[in-house]
């Protein structure tokens, strides 16, 4: 139980003697002390605030014991309905082993703070340089900063990016309208402010309609965007001519995709990708209800133009190899309103996770994980294409981790009945229905097909 | 702590200096103003062509904490850059008044400019 | 104090002096892809990274581990950064498996987190006296960007959004207030202190008019002072029009004696990481929920939990909503920790928070012999290094086993040393950090330019790294220097 510890003056107040915060370790006698030595009488003496917006109310939150707080939360979240998820678009579940949980959990990691005072903070910072390295491995693009938000918020640092990098004026941004809608608002806030409108292009078949997107581009667009897998799960095969294109027109290309995908597909430097983002937290994290690691990484010409935290080598005084936050005057604590972002806490933790899982997994685990998101999808499919009542994937491509399924009822019921018989799947549009598979769910394959066949067979 | 003041140059109150000896008005900043950046580590010029107006920024000067602004103190047309300090931004702590120049502009010294005797006494207040 | 921080040193082939080799010069493994039933031209030809087994991974981060100064080795004083115990238990509540859930569940299957976080968002409002709490921004500076962007929407609601281009801030505020009222599309217009290290209301007058979009503003102010004249601040900011916005970065001096929205601010953000411990990671994540006032609460970020008639909890567009600011709802692993330690506190928890704090603070200064010019501060104080470079004196004091505080910032100190100990520290180690001010300030220049001698680098080469930035492993090869 808590202690009680100030007798605060209460004055009028009518509510119970305070008492004290488990997390503060101060004795009533070392209360006492330090007052004395202040020179103060009590505690409520040092609060400069005027009456007139002084509090004397109650939030009415009671406090508990560690063991109530757990059971209540426990109970709380225990009400999330138990289902099995075949949920992905843009959002990924992979297993996470336990060397990372309890490498990050470490309190040296998690209870330090932003390095800037390098000599003391050695750790995290070779952990975040570690990580720049590893996502520069899978992009092959030279420049990796140590995160952004999520995806989303990456997708709008690199539209203000590339609004800022141009010699010549330009007010738009194209992406695929396939594009989860919850990424365009982000984007669209982002751009509001840089005075950029958000357009889109159509795909065909599940990969970018070259044709359409060539009739739309022009010296106006500053950024074309484009998703490998896309929000549908098919691997996009034009991005070689989409770079050409943007190339054509000095607008950047930006390519979204995720260090799994990244494991597997072209390197994004090869098919001529400017900027990579994407939510590098596939590795590293749970779904988390949809926290998430923004991937940010730029070819050598934007170095300048980076948003966020960059971790670089240097020396000790004795010679001994160092690493330092660099660059710092792009940052908002230096460059203020002229910053390339207004980002100071960003997901570095995150990051140190997904570098441990990158490392545990290594090369060759992570090429396997990755392959198995190519097989996977395509047994998927292909086990739910022999059923009567849906047809799949709809798209003619190659497919990774997910796809959609077109059925021969509304896309609304189809879920619906699924999610009473324990099935997660996402609606995709008026007949079709998306399902994603990785290790965590593809045991309970099995199950979902048969539940498929009992709705729609 | 004293600094070098050349003579012959011209001053602003922002700390560049202006070098009429030559075709055209050669800009740098001055020894008070690399000591207070502290060490350079990038420089951002001109392009050669460019036209500028007098006030204009048209330059970046980064130390590890700090970014500083340079204003033309002169109008005209920028007809060289020192590529030199891209690559060696050290040079603009090491020898603010020769190898660590900015650029050169075409055009005319301003009213306004100081002389050595008026900086030196602007800088030491 | 003696202290030494652990440190491996050794050589790596290429003969270069390392604290410990990365992980590409341990073991790394190029692979390639030969088996896929993809097309050639959609393959990467090879993909090169490191290759350690997994006692090798643990040994390798326990070491990184060791390198590194956390709040659990000792006093972490940063001003504005609140670095204070981060409870055990909210990393348990954290790891439960019903946590883990995609974002794109629907409503009814997603009915526990989504009361957990209705309620986190009336305690939080309860808390800053705001009428609503959206919990999406997943930073401090994403909860300014996300408050200016409902600013803009209410302005654009009364058609004034072409004329309020200005957002007003302190000369002294965060540099994120500058930041992210640009990144918003405003100008911004800085506002010089007065003498006594506040806002000048006169000035602020002067400033304020139709084109004033809001006044962003931290109270206690980056000196730790109330900002006693809020009051008028907030009368002369409304009648102009404008809205005045809470910057939430030192709201844990105010708990339970002072809310946001009783002194007139329309909009605040609360920065879970600092006022409600959410443990901050070397950086992040954090959470930058904000409150607004009734009248903003239609223009909040979309979704938002609110309660239906049948009581259960759904996600909703609010009628005028700004849209998104993040992909899905947030940081909400940390948001779920902040509820648990708000859940733990109560009232009384918190209100103890705000008064060990403010104690620890005052207790702390009363005990180092350095000009502390502004007063009375609350849970920070910014002393004065005097004639020492306070960057320097910060090396200094990392050689007595401690954090050294935040350094040359607020510029309205000279050479300043920004101090929060925050209401976690004893004051035993409240005496061990006012000592290791005493010895810092003990030190001759030639002593703090030697220094730090105890961590596990010695002072570092920060121009080297800007002028040659090498920002990954490719970069160091055959780059020994």
């Amino acid at each position: 139980m808590t202690m009680q510890r100030i007798q605060h003056d209460e004055g009028d107040r009518t509510h119970e003697p305070a008492e004290s915060s488990p997390f503060a370790p101060q004795t009533p006698q070392e209360v006492e002390e330090m007052l004395s030595a202040i020179g103060a009488e009590s505690v409520e003496e040092l609060f400069d605030v005027p009456e007139a917006v002084a509090f004397d109310g109650d939030f009415d939150i009671d406090a508990k014991s560690e063991f109530e707080v757990v059971t209540e939360i426990e109970e709380l979240l225990g009400r999330n309905a138990d289902r099995t998820e075949f949920l992905g678009r843009g959002h990924y579940d992979h297993y996470v082993p336990s060397v990372v949980d309890y490498l990050s959990l470490r309190s040296e990691f998690l209870t330090s703070y932003t390095q800037y005072q390098p000599e003391t903070s050695q750790g995290f910072l070779q952990a975040l340089f570690e990580f720049q390295s590893m996502i520069v491995e899978l992009t092959g693009l030279p420049v990796a900063n140590c995160s952004m938000y999520d995806a989303a918020t990456a997708l709008g640092e690199a539209a203000t990016l590339a609004a800022r990098v141009r010699d010549t004026s330009g007010s738009r941004v194209l992406v695929p309208e396939t594009i989860r809608s919850e990424r365009r608002s982000v984007l669209e806030n982002y751009t509001e402010g840089a005075e950029l409108t958000v357009g889109t292009y159509p795909l065909v078949d599940g990969n970018v309609d070259l044709d359409a997107l060539t009739e739309l581009f022009d010296d106006d667009i500053v950024m074309v965007y484009a998703e490998s897998p896309t929000a549908r799960g098919a691997i996009e095969e034009r991005l070689p001519s989409i770079a050409t294109l943007a190339d054509d027109h000095e607008a950047a290309f930006c390519l979204g995709s995720d260090p799994v995908a990244l494991a597997l597909l072209q390197e994004p430097a090869a098919v001529g990708a400017d900027i990579v983002i994407g939510d590098a937290s596939v590795l590293g994290l749970s779904a988390s209800y949809g926290m998430g690691l923004g991937l940010f990484a730029v070819k050598q010409a934007y170095l300048r133009q980076v948003p966020g935290r960059l971790v670089g080598t240097s020396k000790t005084a004795d010679g001994r190899r160092a690493y330092t936050l660099t660059l710092q005057t792009r940052e908002q604590h230096i460059r203020k309103e002229r910053a390339t972002s207004n980002i100071c806490t960003n997901q570095a933790w995150v990051a140190l996770r997904t570098a441990i899982h990158i490392a545990s997994l290594g090369a060759s685990g992570l090429s396997a994980l990755a392959e198995d998101c190519v097989t996977t999808a395509a047994e998927a499919a292909a086990r739910l294409n022999d059923i009567d009542g849906i047809s799949a994937p709809v798209d003619d491509r190659h497919h990774f981790r997910e796809f959609v399924a077109r059925t021969n009822r509304p896309a609304t019921e189809v879920v619906s009945e699924l999610a009473e018989k324990g099935f997660l799947v996402h609606e995709a549009g008026e007949f079709e229905v998306q399902v994603c598979v990785t290790e965590t769910n593809s045991g309970d394959l099995d199950d979902l097909v048969a539940a498929v066949r009992e709705v729609l067979g | 702590m004293t600094h070098e003041i050349p003579d012959d140059l011209h001053y602003t109150d922002s700390h560049e200096w202006i070098d009429d000896g030559g075709d055209a008005l050669r800009i740098g900043i001055t020894d008070f103003a690399q000591d207070e950046l502290g060490d350079v580590v990038f420089v951002e010029l001109p392009e050669e062509g460019e036209s500028l107006n007098s006030g204009d920024a048209c330059a970046v000067v980064e130390s590890i904490k700090a970014v500083s602004d340079i204003y033309t103190p002169v109008t005209g047309t920028v007809t060289a850059t020192n590529d030199g300090v891209l690559d060696q931004p050290e040079l603009l702590n090491t020898d603010p008044y020769g190898e660590g120049w900015l650029f050169e502009i075409d055009g005319q010294v301003p009213d306004d400019a100081l002389g050595a005797t008026d900086y030196r006494e602007q800088t030491e207040e | 104090m003696n202290y030494q921080q652990a440190t491996w040193e050794q050589e790596t082939e290429g003969g270069e002096a390392v604290n410990e080799p990365l992980l590409s010069e341990k073991r790394m493994e190029t692979v390639s892809h030969e088996d896929v039933d993809l097309p050639d031209e959609l393959v990467r030809d090879e993909l090169t990274l490191p290759e350690p087994a997994e006692p090798e991974v643990a040994s390798h981060y326990t070491r990184l581990s060791q390198m590194n100064y956390s709040v659990e080795h000792g006093p972490y004083p940063l001003g504005s950064c609140t670095m204070k115990y981060n409870p055990k238990f909210i990393e348990d509540v954290a790891a439960l498996e019903d946590a883990a859930m995609h974002p794109d569940r629907p409503e009814a299957d997603a009915q526990g987190t989504l009361t957990l976080l209705y309620r986190l968002q009336e305690y939080l409002a309860e808390i800053g006296g705001m009428e609503t709490v959206t919990l999406q921004p997943p930073a401090g500076a994403a909860g300014e960007f996300t408050g200016l962007l409902v600013a803009r929407a209410y302005h654009r609601s009364n058609d004034e959004d072409a004329e309020r281009r200005e957002v007003i801030v302190p000369a002294s505020a965060h540099g994120t207030n500058f930041a992210s009222a640009a990144m918003a599309g405003y100008d911004v217009v800085e506002l010089p202190s007065n003498e006594d290290g506040r806002v000048p209301v006169d000035a602020l007058e002067e400033a304020v008019g139709e084109s004033t979009a809001a006044l962003m503003l931290t109270n206690p102010n980056t000196l730790g002072l109330f900002e006693r004249d809020i009051e008028d601040i907030a009368e002369t900011v409304h009648e102009a029009g404008g809205l005045l916005y809470y910057d939430g970065a030192n709201l844990n001096a105010l708990l339970g004696r002072a809310r946001p929205g009783d002194m007139g601010f329309d909009i605040m953000h609360y920065n879970v990481h600092k006022t409600f411990a959410s443990p901050h990671g070397g950086g992040g994540p954090g959470a930058g929920p904000i409150g607004v006032i009734d009248e903003l609460t239609e223009f909040l970020p979309d979704p938002h939990v609110r309660k239906a008639d049948d009581g259960s909890f759904e996600l909703s567009e609010p009628a005028e909503s700004v849209g998104k600011v993040h992909g899905f709802h947030g940081n909400w692993l940390v948001l779920l920790k902040t509820y648990a330690y708000i859940s733990r506190l109560g009232d009384a928890g918190l209100k103890d928070t705000s008064a060990m704090a403010v104690l620890n603070a005052n207790y702390l200064a009363s005990q180092i012999d350095l000009d502390i010019p502004y007063e009375p501060f609350h849970h920070e104080f910014v002393a004065s290094a005097g004639d020492v470079d306070a960057a320097e004196f910060a090396k200094g004091m990392l050689d007595e086993g401690v954090h050294p505080p935040t350094t040359k910032w607020p510029e309205i100190v000279d050479e300043a040393l920004m101090t929060e100990p925050t209401e976690a520290l004893n004051k035993d180690q409240l005496d061990i950090l006012a000592e290791a001010f005493t010895a810092a300030s003990r030190k001759t220049p030639e002593q703090l330019a030697a220094a730090p001698t105890t961590t596990a680098a010695a002072r570092i080469d920060q121009t080297g790294a800007a002028r040659n930035p090498r920002l990954s492993w490719r970069d160091l090869e055959g780059n020994d220097e």
